[in-house]
């Protein structure tokens, strides 16, 4: 049930001068979770697999798609924040249960476990795909560990499909470019907020028809 | 889902305002369906029953639970948990390949425990939207989410009440964005503030030239929960024409607010079987006393928390409240686990956060209690303290310790630190009020 006209929500998102409130229609939110339970069999997640998303509440407008997703192919979600206060709960997550994908690890989070001294591998050894925004993605990299980019380009969640490949965003939904190595999105469905060549806060080169964030650079 | 009239003061009217004969009947009917589900599947419950040598059987009547039924506490919980490896402490009452999700308790008070969810199972009484709808929310308006996410998503609540969440992360940093959202979405009520909010709504105000009465104007509600809110933020909220609303969670089983009488938090007794015990032992405390909660789920089949001591403080009455709910009140006080007596006297954070506050340079309430143990010589606080007073300390030890004194009769030691090193201990509504050292 739901008034006439009325949103699923504001959400917001990292453009490249700070953060930016957007409204997000129900039947976008809609079409992106019918596509998410596919994207999330290219990791190899479906029945059986269990997720933690390390998000906040902010970008619920990029998870909550992934979420439902994840649930109608038949696995388990976890959530937590993303930010350096919940590193003891991811740890405890992965500690007590098996996952088989973390899904926007953020550097936030990587310095919370360096606070708690607990190494990354303690963490996220066991888990199948690992996959950390710009700036955790490097530090995992360096700690032997094989994450998969994942990105929030703006509005649009950009996910790479394989350990140190590009992040992809839906296709269907996003055209990506750059002005320079800013990442530009544009919608190509329609939605409550219309992005032409929107810029975010993602420094970037694009390879493979994908996102490869520039090193040390984190929305 | 089925609406009242915009006019309604309730949301669910027949069940808000049933008669206590009714909700007792309800909450019999409720418990006798809960009790055999939670000792067939819920391990724990079974072994705490087993070594009471009690079954679903010998429970009746209410009285006969009261009497009969063991108690389980987080402890116990943790303990399954460690011993038996059973990463839900012994609590899932269904198949694990069948959750939907699993998340977790605030963990404030220690290690989360996970928390198992099967989402639409069915069953959940309207218990947020009741309250929400009581406040003044009805559908198309917005509403300001203010939140963590290990909870999961509480905004589909919102939107399923028909209102527009706007969504913001539990952090200080948000505050000029909320204040700049509120100008523009004008949303209804705001959903979940509390003290360190409060001083940077105020701060972002300052900075941005804006009146923080016409920022809250379209507010009909404010909840605030996690910690109580000292008088500097209550003042400041009623100079910006703020009508605040307390809000707890009841033992990990349902959830109280505030009505409109702000007279005690309502939980409500559909969900619910609430007692209120004394905190050493199992006799029932006379409504309004001082007790520790105790809470039954009379809903959650998949975690079924049964006689659950929560270690919470509080005052229950089932008195009906002058907003015409009949549904109990509670008063939360304190932790049963913070208490610490000093020279004989019990000392719990509440008693000396309004002390604390008071002094200019603790405004924004951080501290913590030192408790070695559930007894101490001395009352030991460590204090945080706004950078602007770096090179005035020992005036502010001698204010934080004259306050402290005219609260609680004691002479604190205090250890003074800048507020960033408390906050860094967690997150801002809930650094850990209490430390071992
Ligand atoms: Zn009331």
């Amino acid at each position: 049930m739901t008034a006439a006209g009325a949103h699923w929500g504001v959400g917001c998102y990292e453009g490249d001068t700070g953060r930016v409130a957007w409204e997000i229609s129900h039947d976008e939110i809609q079409r992106e979770m019918g596509a998410a339970p596919g994207r999330l069999a290219r990791l190899g997640v479906g029945a059986g697999s269990r997720v933690l998303f390390c998000s906040m509440l902010s970008e619920a407008g990029q998870f909550w798609p992934l979420m439902v997703g994840a649930m109608l192919a038949g696995a388990q979600l976890s959530s937590a924040d993303a930010n350096e206060g919940e590193a003891a709960r991811v740890a405890m997550f992965t500690r007590r249960l098996p996952y088989d994908a973390v899904l926007g690890v953020t550097p936030a989070l990587l310095d919370g476990l360096d606070g708690l001294r607990v190494p990354y591998r303690d963490v996220f050894g066991g888990v199948r795909v690992v996959g950390a925004r710009p700036g955790a993605y490097e530090r995992l990299a360096a700690a032997g560990l094989a994450p998969h980019r994942f990105v929030l380009a703006g509005p649009a969640v950009a996910i790479g499909a394989e350990p140190g490949g590009p992040a992809h965003v839906d296709e269907q939904e996003w055209r990506v470019d750059l002005d320079g190595d800013v990442v530009c999105v544009t919608n190509l469905r329609p939605r409550a907020t219309t992005f032409e060549r929107t810029r975010t806060a993602v420094r970037a080169r694009l390879a493979g028809g994908g996102i490869v964030p520039s090193a040390g650079r984190e929305p | 889902m089925n609406l009242p009239p915009a006019d309604s003061p309730y949301f669910s009217p027949a069940e808000e305002t049933m008669p206590r004969e009714r909700i007792e009947e309800l909450q019999l009917e409720l418990l006798l369906e809960m009790l055999p589900h939670a000792y067939e599947h819920a391990p724990v419950i079974r072994a705490a029953w087993e070594a009471a040598g009690v079954t679903p059987r010998d429970v009746r009547t209410v009285d006969d639970f009261r009497e009969r039924v063991p108690f389980v506490d987080k402890d116990a919980l943790r303990r399954f948990r460690d011993e038996r490896g059973d990463p839900f402490g012994g609590l899932c009452a269904v198949p694990p390949a069948e959750l939907t999700a699993v998340n977790s308790t605030s963990g404030t008070t220690g290690d989360p425990t996970l928390v198992p969810e099967q989402w639409g199972a069915g069953g959940r009484p309207a218990v947020i939207t009741r309250d929400f709808w009581g406040m003044g929310v009805r559908p198309g308006d917005h509403v300001a989410l203010v939140l963590f996410t290990f909870r999961g998503p509480v905004y589909g609540l919102f939107q399923g009440l028909g209102t527009v969440p706007v969504l913001f992360d539990f952090d200080p940093a948000e505050m000029p964005r909320l204040c700049e959202l509120s100008l523009r979405y004008r949303p209804r009520a705001l959903y979940n503030f509390g003290s360190v909010l409060v001083h940077a709504v105020r701060d972002a105000c300052e900075r941005r030239g804006l009146d923080p009465a016409d920022v809250f104007s379209s507010y009909r509600a404010v909840v605030y929960a996690g910690e109580p809110l000292g008088p500097r933020a209550r003042a400041l909220a009623q100079e910006w024409g703020v009508e605040l609303f307390e809000h707890t969670g009841v033992g990990d089983v349902t959830a109280a607010f505030e009505c409109h009488a702000h007279d005690g938090l309502h939980f409500w007794e559909d969900t619910a079987l609430v007692e209120c015990v004394e905190p050493d032992g199992r006799t029932p405390v006379p409504d309004g006393a001082r007790g520790e909660l105790v809470a039954t789920t009379l809903f959650n089949r998949v975690a079924p928390l049964v006689r659950y001591r929560s270690d919470d403080i509080v005052r229950v009455t089932r008195a009906p409240c002058r907003c015409g709910r009949t549904h109990a009140r509670m008063w939360p006080i304190g932790r049963k686990g913070d208490e610490v007596v000093v020279q004989g006297r019990p000392v719990l954070p509440v008693d000396v956060w309004g002390a604390v506050e008071s002094v200019d340079a603790c405004a924004m309430g951080l501290f913590q209690v030192i408790r070695p143990g559930p007894q101490a010589d001395r009352l030991r606080l460590r204090v945080g303290y706004a950078p602007a007073w770096d090179g005035r300390l020992g005036t502010v030890g001698d204010e934080v310790r004259a306050a402290v004194e005219a609260a609680t009769g004691i002479v604190p030691d205090v250890e003074l630190v800048p507020d960033a090193a408390l906050l860094r201990l967690g997150p801002p509504h809930k650094i850990p009020r209490v430390a071992p050292r």
